[in-house]
């Protein structure tokens, strides 16, 4: 507490026997040193009023009195009589001035003519001829005049001399929006350009180069839909484009729902109705009397007053995709198919939990003879019952099943045998005790597969997936997804005696039996050894339509398989997906692919520029 | 305008016409990312053999415009991380319903 000498007092050394006892005493050295400079100044303003304005100092220069000059920095200049020889000091003054690199920069900067020359030399000459206290010191304020300690953050005045904190901050705040406005377009590009790049690569819907112009108007629209009325005589792909870009930003609303809703049109697609009243789908139905195909996702307020509305008018749906409408009873459902399901092609239904159940899927055989496509999803309601009443729809020919209840094998089992040999699509998602017994009976009873999804199955083995695709008579599959069918067992993470889940062989038996694919999803099959990638994209496989690949979190993949697999699949592969491959290292992209999770600093994804 | 008579055909620019009698003379190459003019100057064409397409329902404003794009995306073909080209809000609808005559919906 005695040391405390003030402010600017970072240095101590030994201190005199009187320093410390004046400390002592609370009387500080550096503390008297400085009242006397303050003194010292405030005396000689008296003599030259620091603050002077311009025309001040021109009476005062009229007078040929004693005439105190501007002090120099640091020293005081004793008063001179005489024009001569002040006009000969003020010259040096400024010809310094004017040789200073800072003058000419500034001048440059202003790119002055004469006048302004003069000016600037003027406010120069100023701020030297008065130099500005240092920190600590006390001083006038320039604009209320008050006293107050100068500290480093003080502000200038604009007519020289500083400012006290109060009328600072009244400058700051009149200088802070014209400062502002100019930075804004420099926030945002840098980092931020770069990571929406990298998020348009992980999306899928990055290209090199410049983006098309439709695209470009589409996000210029969308950034001023508040302006657009009508967008009446677009071509409906471009509509649908403009849709899809509102919806991603979250802004359809009850306004911007009119312009998508063309009186002439068969065809609805709400991205996002998040924000739709029930009022708001019944005027869907109202505007577009030849409604065929509906997609509505996020349809929260899809309520029954807006089915009973549907079912009032006529309009027969071939194809109704809803998502997220937790607000539609059972009764509704059934009544929609007794009522309408007739014409019912495609039966899409996300995310409900206790509406759309067993009881609702008893409907579709009676009530749907041409339904083609069912897909239910994050559905808390079906049970086994349910599946063996789709089993019984045999016009079915796409079905894609994620249910939460478990369903016991048994069940697929008992729908593939009843309707498998004419689907297309086949479909099961997270599914943990799916056995080999449905992998048989996919052998056994499908023979149009195209698209083949099980995932999450803890039970199939290698065995099972070897006995599916040999001797398949179903032709090569176009999307193979298998993804996290592997063995769990976390006592024993490592080992796998009885080959669980998708491993080396079933692998094999895969690619040779689906040669056409175009699209294939092994992650999270860690059990597939390095041999098999190998012996599957050998120099001589090609893959002639393979698109896109994932083999995240296959630990054997390395260098020379990826490698291999851009050389085997070289005609048509956009993406390959290597999260969690940690053997992969340095590889060469080609041309136009994307390597997607490669783990090294650099980043997530390497775009191959090499031709 | 400078595409004349033998070299029209293969010459390195064409010129592009509007509704209102604006002329823009555009490198060939810059063009063919539009299906549309590509379709046009390929065969027996008059466009293909004069090397001059005329746009009846396009108006000068649009026009140049969609010629500023055909340049834009001629200089940016291959280079990653592209800022946007500028588009005025008054002519977005317009234009876009040029963009969707010209083919310009898909990166190539």
């Amino acid at each position: 507490m005695s040391r405390q000498n003030g402010a600017g007092n970072g240095i101590r050394g030994p201190h005199s026997a009187l320093t410390d006892f004046l400390a002592s005493h609370n009387i500080s050295a550096n503390q008297i040193r400085r009242d006397a400079e303050a003194r010292r100044r405030a005396a000689a303003a008296d003599g030259t009023p620091d603050n002077q304005t311009e025309q001040q100092e021109e009476e005062e220069e009229e007078e040929d009195d004693v005439v105190v000059l501007p002090r120099r920095r640091g020293r005081r200049v004793a008063a001179v009589t005489g024009e001569e020889q002040r006009k000969k000091e003020n010259k040096e003054i400024i010809d310094k001035i004017k040789a200073k690199k800072s003058f000419q920069k500034r001048k440059r900067l202003n790119d002055s003519d004469d006048d302004d020359d003069e000016e600037l030399l003027g406010t120069l000459f100023k701020q030297r001829a008065a130099p500005l206290p240092l920190p600590g010191q006390m001083e006038n304020c320039a604009a209320c005049g008050k006293r107050f300690t100068v500290t480093p953050y003080s502000r200038n005045s604009p007519d020289g001399g500083l400012l006290c904190t109060p009328c600072g901050k009244e400058l700051a705040k009149d200088a802070a929006p014209a400062k502002r406005k100019p930075k804004r377009p420099t926030t945002g590009t840098g980092v931020g350009r770069r990571r929406q790049m990298a998020s348009a690569v992980l999306d899928g819907s990055y290209h090199p180069g410049a983006k098309s112009l439709v695209t470009l108007c589409i996000q210029t629209l969308a950034k001023n839909i508040d302006l657009a009325e009508d967008l009446g005589g677009l071509h409906p792909m471009v509509v649908d484009k403009i849709a899809r870009k509102l919806s991603k930003h979250r802004l359809v609303d009850p306004r911007t729902l009119n312009l998508f809703l063309q009186s002439t049109a068969e065809e609805v697609n709400i991205y996002d109705g998040g924000k739709l009243s029930s009022d708001d789908f019944i005027k869907i139905f109202q505007t577009v009397p030849n409604l065929k195909q509906l997609k509505i996702r996020n349809a929260v307020h899809f309520k029954d007053e807006v089915m009973d509305y549907l079912l009032t008018r006529n309009i027969e749906l071939e194809d109704f995709y809803l998502h997220g409408a937790n607000l539609l009873s059972s009764e509704h459902w059934k009544k929609f198919l007794r009522e309408r399901g007739k014409s019912l092609k495609s039966l899409r239904v996300y995310w409900t939990d206790k509406h759309f159940g067993d009881d609702v899927l008893a409907e579709l055989e009676e009530c749907c003879p041409s339904l083609e496509r069912l897909k239910v999803s994050h559905n808390q309601a079906v049970t086994g019952e349910g599946v063996k009443s789709i089993a019984k729809v045999k016009s079915l020919r796409h079905v894609s099943l994620e249910l939460r209840k478990s369903v016991h094998p048994d069940i697929f089992v008992h729908l593939l045998e009843k309707i498998g040999h004419d689907l297309r699509t086949f479909s099961i998602t997270r599914v943990p005790n799916a056995d080999n017994t449905i992998l048989d009976a996919a052998h056994n009873h499908c023979r149009s597969l195209r698209k083949f999804r099980i995932t999450d199955s803890e039970a199939m083995t290698d065995e099972g997936f070897v006995r599916l695709f040999t001797g398949w008579l179903n032709p090569g599959l176009e999307f193979i997804d298998l993804n996290n069918c592997r063995q769990i067992d976390s006592a024993h993470p490592r080992s796998n005696p009885d080959n669980v889940g998708l491993c080396s062989n079933g692998f094999q038996a895969m690619m040779a039996h689906s040669r056409k694919a175009k699209y294939i999803s092994v992650q999270g099959c860690r059990h597939i050894t390095a041999e098999a990638f190998e012996k599957a994209f050998s120099a001589t496989t090609v893959y002639p339509e393979m698109r896109k690949l994932e083999i995240s979190f296959c630990e054997e993949v390395n260098d020379f398989i990826v490698g291999s697999i851009f050389r085997s699949c070289a005609a048509q592969l956009r993406e390959l997906v290597v999260f969690g491959c940690m053997k992969v290292r340095d590889v060469v992209v080609p041309h136009g692919k994307l390597l997607i999770g490669v783990p090294n600093a650099l980043g997530m994804v390497i775009d191959g520029n090499d031709d | 305008m400078d595409t004349n008579g033998d070299s029209a055909a293969s010459g390195k620019y064409i010129t592009l016409v509007s509704r209102d009698g604006w002329e823009f003379v555009v490198l060939r190459e810059a063009t063919m990312i539009s299906p549309t003019i590509k379709g046009m100057l390929r065969g027996q064409f008059a466009e293909a053999k004069t090397g001059r397409c005329t746009f009846p329902e396009i108006s000068g404003v649009i026009l140049e415009k969609v010629v500023e794009y055909f340049q834009f995306w001629y200089k940016n073909q291959d280079k990653e991380d592209v800022s946007d080209m500028d588009i005025p809000v008054e002519l977005c609808l317009e234009l876009l319903v040029a963009a969707d005559y010209f083919g310009l919906d898909k990166q190539y």
